[in-house]
């Protein structure tokens, strides 16, 4: 690895910057290893990505977001532009979710957006649901750390990564769906970095200063490695026994 | 094998058939103990009979007692023998009841070790606190960081009250809100765990004056009993919130506790329990129990003390 520092005392370094700028969560407080957390500016970075053509010609396409704090505020603003979205709960436990704003009232957009408030609006999408629609546009996560080409790393990037491999399974992923990751400036770090078989890389950098563009002309479809399955938190889930139903796999 | 083959015979359980003998001891004792078949308030058989019980050497139920004693759910005292802890056995029947009826958290899901959720029947819990004159006269509402709560702490804030919410855990102080000085169109949010900190005041232990006079506690529960014990999560938030209101002097002159909880979680039973703070009022799904002790009564006062 040419990677001056380790991931690990990267991570240090940089949880040690975030901690300046991050906003603790409801539940787990300023353990970052549990979650993915809010941070100053992550508004700019929701406005960046409403510019995003991704979004804007989308062409009916579909909108996937995870449960990060760090796009509360995006949320927020694709409720209030009533811009449906697919999300899923915390540690993909529930599956996936999806928010019709025009089920909102106004005076609970910002409610909706929270994790908490989200539960009272969204309606469950079985991954049959899902194949009903169309493809996803973008997909856009938060991130503990991302390098230069787009590699993700830290503790807690592994929940997109498969939901990106359950989605394309399902065939709702191709050349056109975008990847963005939301971070802060001191999670990116400006250096290229080896990416593993089942990681996702990005197409954008978005934070509260930049949008970076990674073209990424060669992403491999995205799959599960199901020899990694077994023995992770992904083993129980119910979309996994769902999905190896609809794939007309065994059980694990 | 053939003893695997007695323990699932005379066990009225699933268990797997390629468990380690001792996990489905561990799993038939539990079970055993949950339905008070067995050690209510005496110590659980001695070890002979309980081998002959299960058909097991000493050596498998020892290992499956030790790791009940290890989970809270026996405690072995020496020289009297093992004995049942009555509170976490409440804890786990109610848990069990609950999983049919509870909302799954935001961050926990179900795992109600966890958490208190929010349940099917809440609404109209939370509405008969809301009748109470008490609620009516209330200021100041302490209000318990608990999902089945988040009805209360909505209303307090559209009728002007102030409340005082811990943060989850207790880990970040107390979050102090006054219902008149935010918007109205902001309540919603600001009665949710995700939401409060954005609106409301953190007060630390040594703030908690700056709250005034707390003129009601609300919480939630995992269980409570007719006689009037809370019973909580098990890592007793709640005695130590009021504790540490108490030694502050921020709570009212006999200030009432009320909670909220589903029919499912009132267990009719007197449990020798150490209580987190004693209960005035429980309100349900469907009723309301009156479970104030005579006032000034020793037993009482040396609860709400602890």
């Amino acid at each position: 690895m040419s990677s001056a520092l380790s991931t690990d005392q990267y991570r240090e370094r940089i949880w040690a910057e975030l901690a300046k700028v991050a906003r603790p969560d409801s539940r787990f407080h300023w353990d970052f290893s549990s979650f993915i957390c809010d941070f100053q500016g992550s508004d700019q970075c929701a406005d960046r990505i409403l510019e995003m053509d991704a979004l804007n010609k989308r062409h009916n396409r579909q909108i996937f977001i995870t449960p990060d704090n760090c796009l509360e505020d995006l949320r927020y603003k694709l409720i209030q532009r009533g811009i449906p979205f697919v999300m899923t709960t915390y540690g993909i436990v529930r599956g996936f979710y999806r928010l019709d704003p025009s089920t909102v009232p106004t005076s609970d957009h910002r409610y909706a957006s929270t994790l908490d408030g989200f539960d009272r609006y969204a309606v469950p999408m079985s991954l049959a649901d899902l194949q009903k629609g169309e493809k996803f546009s973008l997909l856009v996560t938060g991130g503990s750390a991302v390098s230069s080409n787009g590699v993700r790393f830290g503790k807690g990037h592994g929940y997109f990564d498969f939901e990106w491999a359950v989605l394309s399974e399902l065939n709702l992923t191709d050349d056109l769906s975008v990847v963005a990751d939301v971070v802060h400036d001191c999670q990116f770090v400006n250096e290229v970095m080896p990416a593993e078989r089942h990681d996702v890389v990005v197409d954008w950098v978005v934070t509260p200063t930049q949008a970076i563009h990674i073209p990424q002309n060669s992403r491999q479809r995205g799959r599960v490695f199901w020899d990694m399955v077994p023995g992770t938190e992904f083993e129980n889930l119910s979309i996994v026994s769902e999905l190896r139903k609809i794939l007309k796999l065994g059980p694990l | 094998m053939a003893k695997r083959e007695t323990v699932a015979r005379r066990s009225d359980v699933e268990v797997a058939g390629d468990a380690p003998l001792y996990e489905q001891v561990r799993d038939r004792l539990s079970q055993m103990v949950l339905s008070r078949d067995l050690g209510d308030s005496t110590p659980l058989p001695t070890e002979p009979n309980l081998m002959a019980i299960f058909c097991v050497s000493r050596g498998t139920l020892r290992r499956a007692i030790e790791e009940l004693v290890r989970d809270g759910l026996l405690i072995a005292e020496q020289g009297r023998g093992t004995f049942v802890v009555q509170e976490e056995r409440v804890r786990r029947v109610v848990w069990q009841r609950l999983s049919e009826i509870a909302r799954p958290d935001s961050r926990f899901d179900l795992d109600l070790s966890h958490f208190v959720p929010d349940f099917a029947g809440s609404v109209a819990a939370q509405q008969r606190i809301m009748k109470q004159p008490q609620w009516n006269k209330a200021e100041v509402v302490f209000c318990a960081p608990d999902n089945s709560l988040e009805l209360l702490r909505l209303a307090a804030l559209t009728a002007g009250k102030k409340i005082l919410v811990p943060t989850y855990g207790l880990r970040r102080g107390f979050i102090f809100i006054d219902g008149m000085k935010i918007q109205k169109s902001d309540h919603a949010l600001a009665a949710t765990l995700d939401g409060m900190e954005r609106f409301g005041k953190r007060l630390g232990p040594g703030d908690l004056r700056q709250a005034g006079t707390i003129d009601l506690v609300i919480t939630g529960a995992t269980a409570v009993t007719t006689n009037g014990l809370h019973i909580g999560g098990g890592q007793r938030y709640l005695a130590l919130e009021w504790m540490m209101m108490k030694q502050l002097g921020v709570l009212a002159a006999g200030v009432k506790v009320f909670a909220v909880v589903h029919d499912c979680q009132v267990v009719n039973e007197m449990v020798e329990a150490e209580p987190d703070c004693l209960l005035d009022l429980i309100c349900t799904n469907t009723q309301e129990i009156d479970v104030t002790q005579p006032r000034g009564s020793v037993q009482a006062k040396f609860r709400r003390m602890k």
